[in-house]
């Protein structure tokens, strides 16, 4: 992120999951808004029927983690959402993600255990670090099939190429399609 | 010739609709100039429009000759004044940066293929076809000269932070 913390700042990440319905997004924001929170970075997203939420919050000292529990206790309440709030320390706040190259990786087949796991384990043992990654299961009950799509920061040295050589022999083993390509954004 | 500072967001002139040019003096030519330093001096630019650098004028400078997209596909330094998109077709999505809006990034959906016109600083009107990674600029810079910013384009919730090297 490009973001440091502030001396004057507390910063706090909350997540927030339940039972999709309307309202959940205003739920949570009303919250923040009326105890003075800034909403510095968020990501939603829906998983199954599940609505998920991700928000780094900031407030001026002095502020409890407390308080913003037992606000987000009150408001969820017998809604089934569940909140939790954690405090952020500094290294968190400035976060410096990875540098290298970024890349996307898509992987697609029938489904079987172990996908996620072997894949992930592959990339990380070199060095590579997952910033994004989703998956769905697609296709019939009868003959489902998994994607696997995720996006990776290469470590200094190890090129496309060699993040799709280092995966060759997975894909025969887990027979499914792996693909690599560079996503690094472009500059104009 | 001087390398200028690129004005970013929210900066109102990068929100307006620039002034056709009317004549080709030298004013015109210094601005151009200016683009050109401007865009040799930030590391990895592709182009660089007038209202980047703060004037308000359809003129903006394109080269994607070394850059890894556009090597093998370019026309070249581009110096275009009052440049109009003919036609266009095809389309791609590619994950585009801007200097006037620094440490962010989306997934934008361009033609891959247009036809383009625009007048040089000599006076001669040019037209041609540009493709690829070329063609994308162009269409990205052509934005700022109506006001249109990536993030009008954005055609994918997926964005993301993308740290830059000081530009000056």
């Amino acid at each position: 992120m490009n973001l440091c913390r502030k001396p004057n700042l507390a910063h706090f990440a909350i997540t927030i999951i339940g039972k999709d319905r309307t309202g959940i997004v205003a739920d949570t924001s009303e919250v923040l808004y009326k105890l003075g929170c800034n909403v510095e970075d968020s990501s939603c997203t829906m998983l199954g029927g599940e609505f998920a939420m991700i928000l780094i919050v900031a407030h001026e000292k002095p502020f409890s983690k407390k308080k913003l529990e037992e606000e987000f206790a009150l408001k969820t309440a017998g809604t089934g959402l569940s909140a939790f709030v954690r405090a952020l320390k500094d290294d968190e706040v400035c976060y410096q993600g990875p540098e290298g190259e970024l890349c996307l990786i898509s992987v697609y087949g029938s489904d079987k255990t172990g996908i996620v796991y072997r894949v992930t384990r592959e990339l990380a043992d070199r060095g590579v670090s997952i910033t994004d990654l989703n998956t769905k299961l697609i296709g019939k009950p009868t003959d489902p099939v998994y994607v696997l799509v995720l996006e990776a920061a290469l470590p200094q040295g190890l090129t496309v190429e060699d993040a799709s050589a280092l995966l060759e022999k997975l894909k025969k083993e887990l027979s499914v399609e792996i693909s690599v390509r560079l996503i690094t954004p472009v500059s104009l | 010739m001087a390398v200028k500072e690129i004005v970013t967001y929210p900066d109102p002139i990068l929100k307006q609709v620039c002034a056709p040019v009317q004549a080709i003096d030298d004013e015109v030519k210094k601005l151009i100039e200016d683009l050109v330093d401007t865009m040799h001096a930030g590391p990895g630019s592709v182009g660089v429009a007038a209202p980047q650098i703060g004037v308000s004028m359809r003129v903006c400078v394109i080269d994607v000759s070394k850059n890894r997209h556009g090597k093998e596909n370019n026309h070249g330094l581009l110096l275009m004044i009052n440049p109009e998109i003919v036609a266009k077709s095809g389309a791609a999505v590619m994950r585009e940066g801007c200097m006037s809006v620094p440490d962010y990034t989306g997934d934008v959906e361009r033609a891959t293929e247009l036809t383009l016109r625009f007048t040089e600083p000599d006076g001669n009107v040019r037209e041609f076809d540009a493709s690829g990674f070329e063609a994308v600029a162009i269409q990205h810079e052509m934005d700022h000269l109506d006001g249109f910013l990536f993030l009008d384009r954005i055609a994918s919730l997926k964005t993301g932070l993308f740290r830059r090297k000081n530009y000056k």
